[in-house]
């Protein structure tokens, strides 16, 4: 039996504290001098966090529905990543006093005057909004304390009974995942541009959240082991959180190729005013950033075999994908609130702010069990793990 | 020299005596890879990286083909659109990619392994290609000593073996 205990770095701490007050200071300075980029930069980094947390759980829960042996030792990581989803359905709920700085659809007088977000307010209107982003936190919080729970009870308890229960609420969880995460992204970030719809909008931000949960996950493991912990940490781990990202990589690229070149091809007016707003101007150049950070770094320098068990190749993948899901989140939103391409300190400071909170709610959840669980059935293979 | 085993386990211990020896192992086969034997055959395989090439490769000349047909040799005006109507090109690069990589990757193995359809299969054993764990040594290999050689693996529980 191994058994690691996460000590809560106290520099780590302070650090974390650092740039919570530094995001604070952000956002106050943002709302006051300009409401409408504040509310924007909020958006985002809620969105960019929430994804990582949802794609961590989604991995968890995949972990326990193929079976999977090698990872059984590390599913704390993901277990403490997706702990931040109560602190982030707090932020989501507070979103709901900036929906006139985000969403057109949320002006009466405008709906007033357009038939088409008349049609749509059926579904998007403020309180209807409101009780969707309650639902999923709900949801959400509810299937991933369970999962922890069961978890720890199988520390303490042993035996079978808690895995075939892990494996039963993974198989609920991603289900409820694919539906409300799906809307969730609807409701988010396609409904900023109200009159604009794609069909496989809502599977691309999910294959996205995935990919870059994957890949923090990967990060904080490997983090984890230079300063000593997780020790079992081998080679043939390394490769086998490379193909998760390898592979997302490409579906990632898939599902965006798959968005623009459908747009793109059909040509109708209603579909490429998205792309229109989006390729002129400082925005083109973040397409293609978008593209080469999520799909084209990962899929060249993680394809061959010694690169893809090498922390020296993996750890700046990793970190230009982080990048990447900024890009591509700032792509999302900046052409539909702010109709220009406004960086600097502000979006600097909230995200570090972000940052801060998540590391924070990170180790203070890995401290709180012991870092490679103990009655896992599969935790001989994933510490033996070999290939 | 061929040895025949029934288990993994026998044939794996009769390998690394026969390594700690310092006598080459021609060839195993066995009905399922098994680690210690793939890494202790310490055979490298660059067909990933002719694969690679051939993907590079393909990718251009479809590419190169379409852009050929579709602006220099026959341009058509569809719906407005640019001669060079490039992100529609990349799906049957994609496809066409995997095609040329499969059959060129499946060609340049058989050169390289020296198979041909019709070719008359060597069976060192019967068992070789159903249950049994085989493992060949060649006589002619440095160190090798045929009485040694047999004691070993009778040693580990060889269920037959062929001189």
């Amino acid at each position: 039996m191994i058994d690691e205990k996460f000590v809560v770095p106290k520099k780590l701490k302070l650090i974390s504290y650092g740039l919570i007050a530094i995001g604070i200071v952000t956002f106050a300075i943002g709302f006051l001098t300009d409401p409408g980029r504040a509310w924007s930069n909020y958006l985002l980094n809620n969105f960019y966090f929430v994804s990582i947390a949802v794609g961590a759980s989604f991995f968890l829960s995949i972990q326990y529905i193929s079976q999977a042996g090698w990872s059984a030792a590390f599913k704390r990581i993901p277990e403490a990543i997706s702990a931040y989803l109560p602190f982030a359905a707090v932020f989501f709920i507070l979103l709901v006093f900036g929906v006139h700085s985000l969403y057109e659809w949320s002006h009466p007088e405008e709906v007033a005057s357009d038939r088409l977000i008349q049609h749509k307010s059926v579904y998007l209107n403020l309180p209807f909004f409101a009780v969707r982003i309650i639902i999923f936190f709900g949801l959400w919080i509810l299937m991933t304390k369970w999962l922890r729970k069961v978890s720890l009870k199988e520390d303490a308890e042993g035996g079978m009974a808690h895995f075939h229960k892990s494996e039963l609420l993974s198989k609920i969880f991603i289900f409820i995942v694919a539906v409300t995460f799906s809307a969730f992204s609807i409701d988010m970030l396609m409904s900023l541009q109200v009159h604009w719809f794609s069909t496989i909008f809502a599977a691309k931000m999910f294959i996205s959240a995935f990919h870059h949960g994957a890949a923090v996950i990967t990060l904080v493991v490997i983090l984890l082991h230079r300063f000593g912990y997780l020790k079992v940490l081998n080679r043939s781990h390394l490769h086998d959180f490379t193909r998760y990202i390898f592979m997302l990589a490409i579906v990632w690229g898939y599902f965006t190729f798959a968005q623009f070149m459908l747009i793109w091809y059909g040509n109708i007016p209603e579909e490429t005013s998205y792309y229109v707003h989006r390729w002129h101007g400082p925005f083109e150049i973040l397409f293609f950033a978008s593209i080469i950070l999520n799909w084209f770094i990962p899929f060249l320098f993680l394809m061959p075999r010694s690169n893809s068990r090498s922390k020296l190749v993996m750890v700046p993948v990793i970190i230009l994908l982080m990048i990447g899901q900024y890009v591509e989140l700032y792509y999302e939103i900046w052409p539909a609130t702010l109709h220009e391409a406004k960086f600097g300190l502000i979006e600097i400071g909230s995200w570090l702010g972000y940052a801060g909170l998540f590391i924070l709610v990170l180790i203070t959840y890995l401290a709180k069990a012991s870092l490679i669980p103990k009655n896992h059935p599969y935790l001989e293979e994933s510490v033996h793990h070999h290939f | 020299m061929v040895g025949v085993f029934d288990n993994e386990f026998d044939l794996v211990k009769a390998f690394e005596k026969v390594k700690a020896k310092g006598v080459k192992v021609d060839e195993v086969y066995t009905p399922y890879p098994i680690h210690e034997i793939l890494e202790g055959m310490g055979k490298k395989t660059r067909i990933t990286h002719a694969a690679f090439f051939y993907g590079l490769f393909g990718a251009l000349t479809v590419l190169g083909g379409m852009y050929y047909a579709a602006v220099i040799s026959w341009p058509l005006n569809f719906g407005g659109k640019p001669f060079n109507t490039f992100p529609s090109f990349i799906v049957v690069t994609i496809v066409a990619t995997i095609l040329i990589v499969t059959i060129t990757t499946l060609f340049t193995f058989s050169a390289r392994a020296q198979i041909f359809p019709g070719k008359a299969a060597k069976i060192v054993h019967p068992g070789a290609t159903d249950d049994k764990f085989v493992m060949v040594l060649k006589s002619g290999e440095a160190g090798f000593e045929a009485g040694e050689i047999e004691q070993i693996l009778k040693d580990s529980g060889a269920s037959e073996i062929i001189k």
